[in-house]
């Protein structure tokens, strides 16, 4: 530029001076020679000053259109052209600017890429969430709602995409929950578990609420996480176990206590004669016998349910394994009152069982029913064979209490008492499982019952002929 | 006591063995023993036949022994009646409901006979002194 400076600044006075010689010797008498002198001078100079403009301008116009088309590299080889310093001052700051530039550039691309990642990272952690069956409930420093899963939507009864800015409590109907995420935010408390307890459906269902504040990196509490877990079915099982434990125990103490009691008696001489001797010592080993009976059909339903238990099956006759059954339950009958009626027809009924499992199902089913059946009542066996479906079925009605409706569908299970009926006989709830247990999972059968409560019930089971297709089944299984 | 009128215990149990067991326990040294076999049959005996003491299961058909309690209790006749609860599942009657009852003694399942006269015949003391 400052070569440019000295061509401008020597051009200028050399067309002033030309132009003054010219005026000069116009208006004098100089002659003509210094006033030809003067414009020819004014002209160079004009002319040079028109070429220095010209390559001037064209040089910006160059450098102009290479900064438009991003061209450093050939600013750079034309900086010995005319425009150096001005090009090299141009980029040296267009390629800090470019390098500034591409730095910013291959930032943000990173921060792009992050950002994307921590969106994908969200997602996979909201799918998650989502996912899982306990409920979930993130809320904010204010109360807000964050992030619900289904499970929590579903629980509380509302829809977060329609929740917007308000705060739990105003879509939140449990106002315990509510209040327990307010407390838990302002003490700032983090693992704390509580019991809850919701009425859905008409049924009452627990679950634990595992609460935890959120802190952000000042140590603030920020908001609150409450997941929620189901423990209803865990209560359940076990209440179940506990009556189990209670009703076994009860069981258990009874013909223990009869054991102890005139064990007792006989020590301490009681037995005053020969005869209350023996009845001493008989009712000694019924006691005994009654008790091992109750632990052998504990250790059955467990033995079946695990697979690990030893099945002796042979070709029988049930109608013989029914006559059998009511005789040795026929003095329990008697001393109720109750008559046992038994049809048991002529006809062609092998089975391929386990003599001493199937005779338990039949004198299981029978003492159920003269327990269940009030004095004077009565109870019949029935047995008939079905060619076309290859089963027999045994049926075991009676005139008893019968069982309400709702408890129909449960009566099978393991620990299972029918409340309404629980006073009117003892009973641990193994019964009818290891009935269920026996008829269907060893010998592919089936159970069935059918009753009108203060009518009677009827109890039943079908089990596959020993011939035919049925048979191939049983000995498949 | 040979002298004098035998005292009177209503045994209450649906397990036959155990009731008979107690009977003669108790008949051997000198009571005069009614038995039944639920809740229901002795409120009736213990309003026919004025036991002095009751000894009963808890967990029995048609009416508890709880239940059995509870009616004695609601009866200015038999509010004062000793009774002593003979069962296997003392540990889930609460504090507060013993209190309420008035039960004189518990004793559990599998008892001794004789340990269950020394109490019923302390609880009888007690009565008698009170």
């Amino acid at each position: 530029m400052r070569y440019y400076r000295y061509i401008f600044a020597t051009l200028f006075p050399l067309i002033a001076l030309g132009v003054i010689l010219a005026v000069v010797s116009a208006c004098t008498d100089v002659g003509p020679a210094v006033a030809v002198t003067g414009m020819l001078l004014a002209i160079t100079a004009l002319v040079c000053l028109a070429v220095f403009c010209v390559r001037f301008m064209t040089c910006a116009n160059q450098l102009v259109d290479m900064l438009k088309n991003e061209k450093l590299g050939h600013i750079k080889m034309k900086r010995a052209s005319g425009l150096g310093p001005l090009a090299e001052a141009i980029v040296n700051f267009a390629t800090a600017h470019t390098e500034r530039a591409d730095r910013l550039e291959s930032a943000r691309s990173d921060m792009s890429l992050q950002l994307q990642l921590l969106k994908k990272e969200k997602q996979n952690i909201e799918e998650i969430i989502f996912s899982i069956r306990d409920g979930v409930i993130v809320t904010d420093a204010f109360d807000r709602l964050i992030l619900a899963n289904n499970a929590a939507q579903k629980l509380f009864i509302f829809d977060a995409a329609a929740v917007g800015t308000r705060t739990i409590g105003e879509f939140i109907s449990h106002t315990e929950f509510v209040k327990l995420i307010t407390h838990s935010r302002r003490s700032g408390l983090r693992h704390v578990k509580h019991e809850l307890t919701f009425d859905t459906d008409g049924r009452t269902r627990i679950f634990d609420c595992i609460i935890s504040c959120v802190r952000d990196e000042q140590d603030v509490t920020s908001g609150v996480v409450a997941v929620l877990h189901d423990i209803t079915r865990e209560r359940e099982i076990s209440r179940m176990k506990n009556e189990f434990v209670s009703h076994v125990s009860h069981e258990l103490k009874t013909p223990l206590a009869s054991i102890n009691a005139y064990a007792e008696m006989l020590v301490d001489g009681e037995a005053q004669d020969e005869d209350t001797l023996d009845r001493f010592c008989l009712i000694i080993q019924d006691q005994a016998q009654r008790l091992n009976r109750l632990i052998e059909d504990i250790l059955n339903v467990s033995r079946i349910e695990s697979g690990l238990t030893k099945v002796k099956k042979e070709t029988l006759s049930i109608a013989i394994l029914i006559r059998d059954a009511v005789m040795m339950i026929d003095s329990y009958a008697q001393e109720k009152n109750i008559t046992v009626n038994v049809q048991t027809p002529v006809i062609c009924d092998q089975v391929y069982a386990d003599r001493d499992m199937i005779t338990q199902v039949i004198t299981n089913l029978l003492s159920n029913a003269v327990k269940y059946t009030p004095s004077g009542g009565a109870v019949d066996v029935g047995i008939e064979v079905n060619d076309a479906e290859q089963v027999v079925r045994v049926t075991v009605s009676d005139t008893g209490v019968g069982i309400p409706p709702d408890d129909l569908k449960h009566v099978f299970d393991k620990f299972y008492r029918v409340e309404a009926n629980k006073a009117c006989a003892k009973g641990t709830g193994l019964g009818l499982n290891l009935v269920k247990q026996i008829v269907e999972k060893v010998h592919a059968g089936r159970v069935f019952v059918s009753s009108i409560p203060r009518e009677g019930t009827t109890f039943g089971f079908d089990m596959p002929l020993a011939t035919g297709p049925a048979l191939e089944k049983v000995l498949e299984k | 006591m040979s002298n004098e009128q035998p005292l009177k215990v209503l045994v209450v149990d649906d397990e036959i063995h155990i009731v008979q067991v107690v009977a003669i326990k108790f008949r051997n040294n000198g009571f005069d023993v009614i038995t039944c076999e639920n809740g229901a049959q002795a409120l009736q005996l213990a309003s026919d036949e004025k036991p002095n003491i009751i000894i009963t299961d808890v967990q029995m058909p048609v009416m508890t022994g709880i239940e059995l309690v509870q009616n004695l209790r609601s009866n200015p006749d038999t509010a004062e009646l000793p009774v002593i609860l003979l069962t296997a599942r003392g540990f889930e009657i609460e504090d507060r409901q013993k209190a309420e009852l008035n039960i004189s003694a518990y004793v559990s399942k599998p008892f001794s006979p004789r340990e269950l006269l020394q109490s019923a015949e302390e609880v009888l003391k007690e009565s008698v002194a009170v």
